[in-house]
Formats: C-alpha cells, sequence, structure tokens
C-alpha cells in the first residue's frame, strides 16, 4: 500500500514536473509574457539590449524618452526586416510597472532596469512619433535615420 | 484723563503709519517710472490662484492697477489665456475642479475656452484634451493644433480641420505667428530634444531657432523672431542643471541675444508687448514657475534694457559682463501672462 502510493505520488509529481518543463520551455518565465506584451502595439519580440549610448537624463522635473539599440532575437508578432532595432522607451530610470502616468498611459511591464546584454520582450509599435509627444533622446540620429520603434511593454526576456 | 486719550491716539497713529510704510516700501524711482510709463498701455490677462482656491483668470494694467477676476468659477481651474490679434477675444483652457496644470503638458489638458476678452460668454470649443495647444490665426478665425499626427488647423465657425501640416517633431507649445506664414514650438530637431523651431506655415518647412533645453517660445510681434527660455549648458547653480533664463532669437536662428537671466531664479512665460517695447516674463525660485502650485511673479522690463541680470547672479555675470540692468517691475503673483492693447478692462 505504502509503495503504491509512492509510486503514485512520484508518476504525479514527474507528469508536474513535465508540464512545467513545457510551459516554460514554451512560454519562458511568468513575467516574460503577458496580455499586454502579447496584444499592444502590431510588434512583438524577444531582443538583446546591445547598446545604451551615453547616461540616462536624471531630470525629475521633466518627462522624455530614451532610444535604445537591439539586437532581434525573435519575432513574435508582426515583420522586421532587420535584426537590428533602435526602441524609444519613456523615462528610462523608472521601473516598467510604474512609468505610466498622465502623459503617457498605454506603457509598463515587469521590467526594472535597464542593462546592456539583458533580453528583453516587447509590444513594440512605429513611428514612435504616432505614439509619444515629448522630449527624446535619440543618441543614433547621425548613423541612423529608419524608424524608431516605441516600447509599449517591456518585461525581461529569455533566450528563445 | 485726556493726555491719556492723546496719548492712545498717537499710539493708534504711529503704529498706522508704520503699517502702512511696512506694507508698502519706497519703491526704486526706476521701477516707479517704468511703472508710470505702462500704466495706460492696455491689459494683462493672467491665471492665478483666487480666494476659493482654484485658478481663474485675472485681468490687471501692466502696473499691477485694477485687478480683476474676470472668470469666477470655483468649480473650474483656468489657465493660459492668449488674447486674439485683434484683443476682442480670449482663448484658454478650463480643466476640472482640482487639477493640477502641468508645466508641459498644460496644452493638452482640459478643454479649449473662447471668450470675450474681458471673460464673459466663454464658451467650450470642444471637449477633454481636444485643441491642443491652440492658437489664434492672423485673422483670429481659425487656430492651430498640435496633435500625433500632425498641425491642424481648425476654422473656428465650422470647427472642421481644413488643413494639416507634418508635426516635424513638435511636441508642446505651437505658436502662430502674427503674420499668420510661421510657427514656432518646441520640438525634437535633428536628434535633440528640447529644441525650438520655426515652421513654414505653408510648407512645413522647419530649421531651428535655438538647441539645447529651450522651451516656452513666442513670436515677437515683427514675426521675424522669438522671445523662449533657455538653459544654456555649462551652469554650475541649481547643483549644476542650472537656472532658465529668457532669449530672442531671430527665427531662422542667427541672432541670440540673453534677454534677462537671474543665477537663483528660472524665467519662464515671456512675451514681448504688441508695440515691442516691454517684455513681460515671470520669475521663481522653482523650476517649472508654479503651474503645479500657486504661480511665480509676474515682471515686466523695458526690451531696450535687455540684456538685464538681476540680483548679484556672479556666474552669470561672468558669462555675460556688459549688461544694461534696467529697472524691473515685479507685478501680481501668476502664470502664463498675455498682453493686449486692447482694452477689455474698460467698464
Amino acid at each position: 500500500m505504502g509503495r503504491a502510493l509512492n509510486w503514485r505520488t512520484l508518476r504525479v509529481a514527474l507528469l508536474c514536473l513535465g508540464i512545467g518543463v513545457f510551459a516554460s520551455c514554451s512560454k519562458g518565465p511568468a513575467s516574460d509574457v503577458d496580455d499586454k506584451v502579447t496584444t499592444l502595439g502590431d510588434t512583438e519580440v524577444t531582443a538583446q539590449l546591445e547598446e545604451i549610448k551615453g547616461e540616462f537624463a536624471d531630470q525629475t522635473n521633466y518627462d522624455y524618452a530614451f532610444v535604445m539599440k537591439y539586437k532581434v532575437l525573435k519575432v513574435h508578432r508582426g515583420k522586421l526586416d532587420t535584426d537590428t532595432i533602435y526602441v524609444g522607451h519613456y523615462n528610462p530610470l523608472t521601473p516598467r510597472a510604474t512609468v505610466a502616468d498622465e502623459r503617457v498611459k498605454d506603457v509598463g511591464g515587469t521590467l526594472k532596469k535597464f542593462r546592456v546584454g539583458d533580453i528583453h520582450r516587447m509590444a513594440l509599435a512605429a513611428p514612435m512619433d504616432d505614439f509619444f509627444m515629448g522630449g527624446i533622446i535619440n543618441r543614433y540620429f547621425d548613423e541612423y535615420k529608419g524608424p524608431v520603434y516605441w516600447a509599449h511593454w517591456t518585461n525581461p526576456g529569455v533566450k528563445p | 484723563m485726556a493726555l491719556r486719550i492723546w496719548g492712545c491716539v498717537g499710539v493708534v497713529a504711529v503704529c498706522l503709519l508704520g503699517a502702512s510704510v511696512w506694507a508698502a516700501p519706497p519703491q526704486d524711482p526706476a521701477v516707479a517710472a517704468l511703472a508710470k510709463e505702462v500704466a495706460t498701455q492696455g491689459w494683462v490677462c493672467y491665471g492665478a490662484r483666487a480666494e476659493s482656491g482654484s485658478w481663474d483668470l485675472f485681468l490687471m494694467r501692466p502696473d499691477g492697477s485694477q485687478k480683476r477676476n474676470i472668470t469666477n468659477t470655483p468649480d473650474f481651474e483656468e489657465a493660459a489665456p492668449r488674447f486674439s490679434p485683434d484683443g476682442t477675444r480670449l482663448l484658454y483652457r478650463r480643466l476640472p475642479k482640482g487639477a493640477t496644470i502641468n508645466h508641459d503638458r498644460w496644452g493638452f489638458q482640459g478643454e479649449l475656452v473662447i471668450s470675450n476678452a474681458d471673460g464673459s460668454s466663454p464658451v467650450a470649443q470642444g471637449g477633454e484634451g481636444d485643441l491642443s495647444w491652440a492658437s489664434w490665426s492672423a485673422d483670429g478665425k481659425q487656430v492651430s493644433c498640435l496633435t500625433k499626427k500632425s498641425i491642424d488647423i481648425v476654422d473656428l465657425a465650422t470647427r472642421q480641420v481644413v488643413r494639416q501640416l507634418p508635426r516635424q517633431g513638435v511636441y508642446q507649445q505651437l505658436y502662430w505667428s502674427l503674420d499668420g506664414k510661421w510657427f514656432c514650438g518646441v520640438a525634437n530637431h535633428q536628434g535633440a530634444s528640447w529644441t525650438v523651431v520655426r515652421l513654414n506655415a505653408d510648407t512645413g518647412e522647419c530649421n531651428s531657432a535655438r538647441d539645447y533645453q529651450n522651451c516656452t517660445p513666442d513670436w515677437h510681434p515683427d514675426s521675424k523672431h522669438i522671445i523662449l527660455s533657455s538653459r544654456p549648458a555649462g551652469q554650475p547653480g541649481d547643483k549644476g542643471q542650472g537656472y532658465t533664463q529668457l532669449w530672442m532669437v531671430s527665427a531662422d536662428g542667427v541672432e541670440q541675444q540673453l534677454i534677462y537671466g537671474q543665477d537663483g531664479s528660472h524665467i519662464y512665460g515671456g512675451m514681448v508687448s504688441p508695440d515691442g517695447k516691454y517684455i513681460l516674463f515671470t520669475r521663481s525660485v522653482k523650476d517649472g514657475n508654479g503651474s503645479e502650485n500657486a504661480g511665480a511673479e509676474i515682471c515686466i522690463m523695458r526690451a531696450s534694457d535687455a540684456p538685464s541680470i538681476g540680483g548679484a547672479s556672479p556666474d552669470l555675470r561672468k558669462v555675460h559682463p556688459n549688461t544694461k540692468d534696467g529697472p524691473v517691475l515685479p507685478l501680481d503673483t501668476g502664470w502664463e501672462p498675455y498682453w493686449t492693447y486692447a482694452n477689455p478692462g474698460a467698464k
């Protein structure tokens, strides 16, 4: 009796583990995917933050967006012709969970801090000017003239 | 007994005299002369806290006299009045009671209201956030507005958008020149934010008038120069952030001149009087000049006294050693003042 119970428990545990592994392989960590990142904007990617050019502006009295350079690892939604994209993030010193305000309502996510090399899952749209009216710090202006994406939602991502 | 009574009368008289002297310190003769000079030069309209605590619109003579509340609406917050070019009407934003007026976003806030120049017959022109950053056309029949997609020209009679221009990165404080040929505004331009630009009203062609940390531009009545607030780099004050100064630039960006600055104070809300002879501005220790609180000190100076520096301002004087430092006339506390030589205050 005790032996049978142990086998049954072990099988259930293995099944749960299998489901868990499958879920994590298909969806990433719990914070990777949510109903915002899969629906906002028209493009959804997992991308590695390749460069933050210069310092963020530490201006508590003024809102701004800051353009960062990404290497795209996977396109989940929409279509991209390049694996390098430029993305504008609103008030980048603020954790995404609290960044939305009166000026910009449809932004957020679970990312707490921008660090070069980290992987992000993002809901994007372009051109940025159609979604944000405010000061934009774009230190790539002289080297890149293509569309700059607006980050609606930014979660920590996992390498596909 | 009689002596005691006369003694009390004497004490009271001395107290009253002392109080009156304390309440109205003798004015600098140069400032008094400026006050006398501008006293009958039209009217200034501005937003300020009323006794109810809400923001109302006020009219006063440019010497600060004859102040009166022209909206008297404790159930709304009103701000940013601008007279029509002929001085007969006023446009402003009206926000719900208790709303905080944001010093950068106010043009997107509340509803646009147009009234007679004395505040009578106010009519809302749309809903919350509609007709953002509205600015009069030269003939007062249209307003220009700023949206995420474009600059819209709206006919006020039909409220229809009759023309659109690309907004060219402009994101706030869009104003139409008095000759109708240009717009100025704060923009992201050539990769730099907080650049004041000039746009051709027909073609949308855009050039920088002054880059690096500028805002609150407005047109000189000649439609060739722009008055603006600027925070030049390299200022040690305010923890290295520096102070905002008032500048005049030619709209093509070639001429750049300091108008007024003062270490320890931020200067915003610059406007040139309709004849170009005087400069109206606000001065505040706190950045943003108080739209979120109670406003800032409204001031007037002569344009011919530019450049002027107020106070000791040792850092600013190192950069601008040859200033005229003419008189500055402090007026009421308020925000976004606007000047007309028409006579809306006549009863």
